[in-house]
């Protein structure tokens, strides 16, 4: 192909080269679609993960609830504290003669402190007079 | 590789010319053997509507019978019109040795018909005379033996516009179709490329809170390891979520008029039994503990709620 050649269909290679440009950025443009369409949802899910992965870690790895624990042993008066028993990462207590208030004000700390609770029993033995017992890990 | 081959070298094209050798290209004169030369004063604005209207102002001039391209341009308040045959122009330079592929531009002796007042000696037999600023050629025996001629040095004449080899070989796509059609797709590719950048870079603040995250924690790139962490959390969370709501539901039932009896709760479901003080209260309490999903039962006053872990 000599340089006439290429003068006589100048016009032609112009346009070939500029369907050409159009053509491979239409191509990038597919593959950019397809590259989100398949990224997209694994990225997200990912980060999903990750970020419940962290959140549970906080809430459940028990580092803290030692020190948690703690409040559940001096929240009623010492003589309402029948036993408890805290060994490596469990917790069994005992209560006795608990008012409805101070049945709740355990309850409440309880719910808040990130523990399993394995066993929960109340029982009412008389009049506004409660037993509980609790077993609980982490 | 040059589309648009430009030289400042200039050859004269005339029948008696001697076979000349060409290193570099050139840009070729066209004396009047090659073209007939029409200058018309036309209302026209454009010089595509002056090319559309040019074969009809040849007819009779030239021979019909034989293919010709035509050239235009404004010439002063005219229309300066010129018929050529690509071929016959071709099949002559061949014939003196110059390469098509040497030939950059064509112009016509006639753009510079003002500045060529006195003849020019072009062979022994041929002069190329302006008359009427028309340039002819003349045989020179029938002009005055004394006349003085012009010396022609191409090269310090402006010449405007002119023809390519190429253009004048008839492209099949014309250069203001190739200009609208190379616009529009370059248009479309620019727009493909814009979109495909915001498609692309729609990912990105996904892609760098993962980055960031991933550098917190290096370990939990691996899938298999992020799976296997929350098979161990996931159960846990929902079931002491579910202990704790069912809990401050139970608490919401229990009233002056509703008193806990008990309450069980283990791994595998939470019991609670009340006591109500009348039958209505009774209703309102299982009605609202099957709303939140738990069984009911009991007999009398005494009810019991049960919901499985």
């Amino acid at each position: 192909m000599n340089l006439m050649t290429l003068q006589r269909y100048r016009n032609e290679i112009i346009l070939l080269i500029a369907l050409l440009f159009a053509l491979f950025a239409f191509m990038f443009r597919l593959s950019a679609n397809t590259y989100v369409q398949e990224n997209k949802l694994s990225i997200q899910q990912q980060v999903s993960e990750i970020t419940k992965i962290s959140n549970y870690q906080k809430q459940w790895d028990g580092k803290k609830v030692p020190n948690k624990i703690k409040i559940l042993k001096t929240i009623v008066n010492k003589s309402k504290v029948k036993s408890f028993q805290k060994k490596s990462k469990k917790l069994i207590a005992s209560y006795v003669n608990l008012t409805a208030n101070e049945l709740n004000k355990i309850n409440n700390k309880l719910l808040n402190i990130p523990v399993q609770i394995v066993n929960l029993q109340i029982d009412e033995k008389s009049k506004n007079q409660f037993t509980m017992e609790l077993t609980c890990k982490w | 590789m040059n589309l648009t081959a430009k030289s400042n070298n200039r050859l004269l094209i005339h029948k008696n010319m001697e076979p000349v050798t060409l290193k570099n290209s050139v840009d070729i004169i066209l004396t009047p053997q090659f073209y007939t030369f029409l200058r018309e004063d036309l209302d026209l604005n454009f010089a595509y509507q002056a090319k559309q209207i040019a074969p009809s102002l040849f007819d009779g001039y030239i021979d019909s019978s034989i293919e010709h391209q035509y050239y235009v341009y404004k010439c002063d308040k005219n229309w300066c019109f010129f018929a050529y045959n690509i071929d016959e122009i071709d099949l002559f330079l061949e014939s003196v040795g110059i390469e098509k592929h040497r030939v950059s531009k064509i112009y016509f002796i006639q753009q510079i018909a003002d500045e060529l007042t006195e003849p020019i000696l072009l062979s022994e037999k041929s002069v190329l005379l302006n008359i009427d600023d028309v340039l002819t050629i003349t045989p020179k025996r029938i002009l005055n033996k004394e006349l003085t001629y012009q010396t022609l040095d191409l090269d310090g004449f402006k010449f405007k516009g002119g023809v390519t080899m190429g253009a004048a070989l008839n492209s099949f796509v014309s250069l203001k179709e190739t200009i609208i059609l190379s616009s529009l797709l370059f248009i479309l590719g620019t727009v493909f490329m814009v979109e495909g950048n915001r498609i692309k870079s729609s990912i990105a603040t996904e892609n760098e809170q993962l980055s960031a995250l991933l550098d917190e924690n290096p370990k939990y790139a691996s899938g298999l390891l992020r799976s296997s962490i929350l098979e161990k959390y996931q159960p846990i969370d929902s079931n002491e979520r579910l202990k704790r709501e069912s809990i401050k539901e139970i608490s919401k039932f229990l009233s002056a008029k509703s008193q806990l009896k008990s309450l069980t709760i283990n791994e595998k479901s939470i019991k609670v039994n009340i006591t109500t003080s009348n039958n209505s209260i009774n209703k309102q309490i299982k009605e609202h503990a099957t709303a939140k999903n738990f069984k009911t039962s009991g007999a009398g006053l005494n009810l019991k709620v049960e919901k499985k872990l």
